[in-house]
């Protein structure tokens, strides 16, 4: 080959392949937004997630028939915005009529219609599907289709948040693709790992344990989304979401954890933080009945009086003060700060010498070893917890010493969330540190926990009392009664300790400062990312 | 070429066995733990169809022989069980996993003998002199360093601070897939910078002291006395005839730095978030699922017995020697 | 910090000095010795096992805290080194140098006893398959080569994968018994080479048992390879220990050991550095002497012109 000839034409080469880049959009519709999370979905079929990043994916697929405000609002209907659904009316106190927008689409071009609704509805509620809302729609009698774009909701009684039991807990699935697949399959059915949805975006891929991607649905009904593309980046832990963060790899992370971490993201440029009411707390559960066999009581934590002093030889506010800074408060119950029932109620004092008395009343002796003893059982409690959040780590290290002072062994025990939701179904532990992220109303969210046979009440803890106020609280009248009936319910759960609550922190969020129009809905974060847009003129290159 | 030939039979049958008798030990493992191997740890929730399924493949309902021939033909064609932590297959996980740990080891291993060759001779050549005393002791530092701390430090460094690379994955999501191919490549190398160097720079350490030794020992051989004596320059005689002569056993040395590469890419793929193997067997120890786990050991012994097989071949095609002593 | 823990600090560094300097004296004899005293690293090396080795002995008296204490969780975490804390405090207010010095006992103390096991192992191994070579050294020899095929770290994480949590003696067993296979071909072919000589077939028709022979004869013989060998394969299992320690499959808290230092140290890495730096750099400098000592060691006992 000719070397003269040959040389321009290898120089030019490169440049072609450069030019010939595959991204060249410009205007008002381009955009990619990269979210970081150390959470690894399995499937992102809505009946069967379990974790925060499957919910944001969903959040963009799905559509509820009203989404909540971004006040919170969640008594009545007033609060709520129209979705699937453009209008609803009550026939009767207890009958409920949704009228779906007629121009809802699946992505493959089927229409959505009220079918849609009532076999949601159904599995929803199915125990073999085994979603974490079944419980929460116990008070739907049922869910039947009037024409393809009405579907009736009929209550078993009337109650201020019936509306949002309605629409809230369910995304709307489609029955064309998901009636034949047996319900015993839908954990592993192909339908987790390529969903088709109706929202503003469309899925794209998914490589587990690494990446998901989404594309904007430009025929979507309600208007077609600005940012074109959204990728989810799933790393190992937060330490590694916050590296890609600080060097601006990733475009969002919602939950920056520690202080250390929020500090460093305030000094790179290019990130804004955002701060929002907390919507979630953190807790230490305690298994009241054997581990792994619940018909006998806990040897160690079947004891009130001895969760009791668990929880005052804690210093919450300094462990606190520890992992968050100044970024949240110790909750007075299981509430977390946006619930409006953030009261004064009567919480167990630090208390480290009274704790070491009545861990001594109880029949509990110092060791040997510093570690006391009954009956030739050792005081020692397991507590598992998922081995990305270093918060939860943080916690238990401290737990650890405090605990050492009045004579109690812990044991730490880091594990996969997946392992941690078997053992927690199971039985088969001591003591586990959760976070729960609440909904909106804490209704659903303390009926849901902590009342008796609730389905995520895995301390098997049960209280009439406290069932009945709780009970009283859900279905008052007013607002008022229904916070003196809460008040009293959290009374009795704190001096019972089946769980000790160790943070209410106030969620900071991490956002890149070029994307327009943020807003963050506390309940879920990301469920607004299809009004966002990236203004031209501050598109970056993976962007185009 | 008959005897070479023979040999080279012997050799892979050899390291055929050795992978046989790694599944077969791990057959036995797995099937003297109670229930099917395919069952996730008892506080799961069963996939009753899955675990039916992969039941019936294996043969469990069959004679424990029969189980055996079932066991391994389906090795074979790559069925290695159902990775409920990830709700996957095994197979699936690996075909993922093994291309990223691939290259990232090769990237390694291609700096560390780069490397190592090139500090090995400098330091031979200024044997017991100054620059050889400091190096020396340099390089025994970065040798004894654990590979995860280096691994800290260089993100520390030069993704935290300088923001020079990223602190980890292999590509940058988002912006990878619009890129052209040169772009492709580019971010992909800007991303494999950081994690390869960091088990490069110790494997690099390790050959670079075995380098030194090696040479230093042919330098006092007859044949480089002979060299000099007929008045061949000292560089000449470093490098023409010292060094080819101790280059054999780099062969060797790159076929025997397959396991620590693997072993050191269990740590660095935490550090740096890489989705290779190591991070998959990590996770995999996290939640209890054993058939991923038991997957990845015999992958990992798979591929050491096949790098030291070719480091075997190589060195035997390199030098006659070892054929004509085998035939 | 206090008089106490200094005087500690200085006694182990006077004892450290005098130890070496008395074994120099005492080795003088030898050609090994005075072979191993030339080389400079690994008398460097030598002084700082022992410093580590005592004060991880003398840790109660050496460390001025508490390594589980948390004094401050608000005020004192993560704070830099100073006065009251030489090397600074981690998250949890726990003082740096005192978890050093008391993770200086597991990391030390697993890697030896790991080191022991896995010499115990393999000379026994090495010695009885070459000394009883056919169908015997066969079977051992094929372990030997599947042991060595499988990573080791990978035959750890099975380990683990199988118990929820690895008591301290299980995890020396399992790094012992992981780690054993290549001074067992050392061995054996010392044994095969004793094997041939005469005077074996003599002590044999005098009716000295296969034990009696293998350990008057054997052993001595082997010794100083098997001695290297050790030496150089306690850093190894030290940095293996850490690595586990570090993914969290080690150690567990709150016993300190030097790999979960790091792996405590990464959360804040960007904001308190010396947390991660100082307890990863005792390792390197830890086992950079084992492998100094294990080099001085080798040329000592097998001397080339050309090793400087």
């Amino acid at each position: 080959m000719n070397f003269r000839i040959a040389f321009p034409a290898f120089a030019v080469l490169p440049l072609a392949i450069a030019c010939s880049s595959r991204g060249s959009c410009k205007g008002d519709y381009c955009g990619t937004v990269v979210f970081v999370t150390a959470n690894n979905p399995k499937t992102l079929l809505p009946t069967e997630i379990e974790n925060a990043a499957a919910r944001d994916v969903d959040e963009q697929l799905f559509l509820r028939l009203a989404d909540m405000g971004m006040a919170g609002n969640t008594v009545g209907d007033s609060g709520f915005v129209p979705r699937l659904a453009t209008r609803w009316e009550w026939d009767d106190p207890k009958t409920l009529v949704f009228h779906l927008d007629p121009r809802a689409r699946w992505q493959d071009g089927v229409p959505v219609t009220a079918n849609d609704v009532a076999f949601s509805f159904d599995a929803y509620r199915d125990p073999v599907v085994n979603s974490s809302a079944r419980n929460a729609l116990t008070k739907i009698a049922s869910v039947t289709v009037r024409d393809s774009v009405t579907a009736v909701f009929r209550f078993k009684e009337r109650y201020p948040t019936a509306f949002y039991d309605a629409v809230y807990q369910m995304w709307i699935i489609p029955q064309h693709l998901l009636a034949q697949v047996p319900r015993t399959d839908w954990l592993t059915a192909g339908f987790g790992q390529h969903p088709i949805g109706d929202g503003p975006y469309r899925f794209v891929s998914m490589t587990p344990g690494q990446t998901i991607e989404l594309a904007a649905d430009s025929t979507f009904f309600a208007g077609r989304p600005h940012i074109r593309r959204l990728v989810w980046k799933i790393v190992a832990n937060l330490p590694a979401a916050v590296s890609d963060i600080v060097t601006n790899q990733a475009d969002a992370l919602e939950f920056l954890g520690s202080p250390a971490n929020i500090e460093q993201v305030k000094k790179t440029p290019g990130m804004t933080l955002i701060p929002y009411p907390g919507s979630n707390y953190m807790y230490v559960e305690l298994n009241t009945r054997a581990n792994g066999d619940s018909s006998r009581p806990h040897p160690i934590l079947g004891d009130a009086q001895v969760r009791r002093a668990l929880t005052m030889a804690l210093d919450r506010q300094s462990m606190l003060t520890n992992v968050v800074g100044s970024y949240g408060k110790v909750p007075p119950g299981p509430i977390p700060q946006w619930w409006p029932i953030w009261d004064s109620v009567r919480t167990l004092p630090f208390d480290s010498a009274g704790a070491a008395r009545l861990l001594s009343a109880r029949g509990w002796r110092l060791g040997p070893d510093g570690i006391r003893v009954k009956d030739s059982v050792r005081l020692s409690v397991e507590v598992m917890f998922t081995s990305t959040s270093g918060a939860r780590q943080a916690f238990a290290r401290l737990m650890q010493a405090q605990w050492k002072a009045v004579g109690v062994d812990l044991q730490i025990q880091p594990l996969d969330q997946n392992l941690i939701a078997d053992r927690l179904a199971s039985g088969k532990f001591d003591a586990v540190i959760q976070v729960f992220n609440s909904d909106p109303t804490p209704a659903s969210g303390i009926a849901q926990h902590w009342t008796h046979g609730a389905p995520n009440n895995y301390s098997h803890w049960s209280n009439d009392d406290f069932d009945r106020l709780v009970n009283l609280a859900t279905t008052a009248a007013t607002a008022k009664q229904s916070r003196g009936y809460w008040r009293g319910a959290l009374n009795i759960i704190n001096a019972d300790a089946p769980g000790i609550w160790l943070a209410a922190p106030d969620n900071v969020a991490a956002v890149s400062s070029r994307i327009a129009d943020v807003k963050l809905r506390p309940d879920s974060y990301w469920a607004l990312v299809w009004t966002w847009r990236i203004p031209a003129d501050r598109l970056i290159d993976r962007d185009r | 070429m008959g005897g070479g030939r023979l040999w080279l039979i012997r050799r892979i049958a050899a390291a055929a066995a050795i992978v046989f008798a790694v599944t077969s030990l791990t057959f036995v493992a797995i099937h003297l733990a109670p229930g099917s191997p395919f069952l996730p740890p008892p506080d799961r929730p069963v996939d009753t169809a899955v675990v039916a399924r992969l039941n019936h493949q294996f043969g469990l309902d069959r004679p424990v022989s029969t189980q055996y021939v079932l066991y391994l033909r389906n090795l074979s064609q790559g069925e290695l069980g159902y990775a409920f932590s990830r709700g996957e297959y095994v197979r699936d996980a690996l075909a993922t996993a093994i291309p990223n740990t691939l290259l990232l080891a090769g990237t390694a291993l291609a700096l560390d003998l780069g490397l190592g060759l090139l500090l090995g001779v400098i330091l031979a050549a200024r044997a017991r002199r100054a620059t050889d005393v400091v190096l020396s002791n340099v390089t025994l530092f970065i040798y004894s360093v654990p590979a995860f701390w280096l691994g800290l430090v260089l993100v520390f460094v030069f993704a935290d601070w300088l923001h020079w690379f990223p602190p980890g994955f292999t590509s940058t999501p988002g912006l990878y897939e619009t890129l052209p191919f040169l772009g492709q490549l580019g971010d992909r190398l800007h991303h494999l910078a950081l994690p390869a160097l960091t088990l490069g720079l110790v494997g690099a350490a390790g050959t670079a002291r075995y380098q030194r030794a090696a040479l230093l020992e042919t330098l006092g051989r007859e044949f480089v006395r002979t060299a000099r004596a007929k008045g061949v320059r000292e560089r000449r005689v470093l490098l023409v005839h010292a060094l080819r002569n101790s280059l054999l056993p780099l062969i060797t040395l790159a076929g025997l730095s397959l396991p620590f590469l693997l072993t050191g890419s269990v740590l660095i793929e935490s550090v740096f978030s890489w989705p290779g193997m190591g991070r998959l067997a990590t996770d995999a120890v996290l939640a209890r699922d054993h058939a991923l786990v038991t997957a990845v050991a015999i992958v990992a012994s798979a591929m050491v017995v096949t790098g030291s097989l070719l480091a075997d071949v190589l060195y035997a095609a390199a030098d006659p020697r070892i054929r004509e002593r085998a035939a | 910090m206090t008089v106490r823990p200094t005087l500690a600090l200085v006694g182990a560094a006077v004892v450290t000095v005098v130890a070496v300097e008395l074994l120099r004296r005492r080795t003088r004899g030898l050609g090994s010795g005075r072979r191993y005293f030339g080389h400079p690293a690994g008398v460097w090396g030598l002084r700082v096992l022992v410093f580590f080795s005592v004060i991880a002995a003398l840790a109660p008296l050496v460390a001025p805290y508490d390594p589980a204490a948390q004094p401050g969780i608000v005020t004192l975490q993560n704070a830099p080194p100073s006065w009251a804390h030489p090397l600074g405090t981690d998250a949890y207010s726990s003082d740096i140098w005192s978890r050093l010095v008391y993770g200086g006992r597991v990391s030390l103390g697993v890697a030896l006893l790991a080191t022991l096991v896995a010499m115990t192992v393999g000379v026994t191994i090495g010695a009885v398959a070459g000394y009883a070579r056919g169908w015997i050294d066969a079977v051992l020899m094929r372990l030997v080569d599947i042991g060595l095929a499988v990573p080791r770290i990978f035959m750890l994480l099975l380990a683990v994968a199988y118990w929820n949590r690895i008591p301290l003696a299980l995890l020396v067993v399992l790094l012992g018994l992981t780690g054993w296979f290549t001074t067992s071909r050392l061995v054996r072919a010392e044994a095969l080479s004793l094997r041939g000589r005469p005077f074996v077939d003599a002590a044999r028709a005098l009716g000295a048992s296969p034990a009696r022979i293998l350990v008057r004869h054997l052993l001595p013989a082997a010794l100083a390879p098997i001695i290297v060998s050790a030496v150089l394969s306690v850093g190894n299992v030290m940095l293996l220990e850490a690595g586990l320690s570090f993914l969290g499959f080690g150690v567990q808290p709150p016993t300190p050991s030097w790999g979960t230092m790091v792996a405590d140290g990464q959360a804040q890495l960007a904001l308190a550095p010396w947390t991660s730096f100082f307890p990863g750099l005792t390792i390197a400098i830890v086992v950079m002497s084992w492998n100094a000592v294990g080099d001085a060691l080798r040329d000592a006992f097998d001397p080339r012109p050309e090793h400087a």
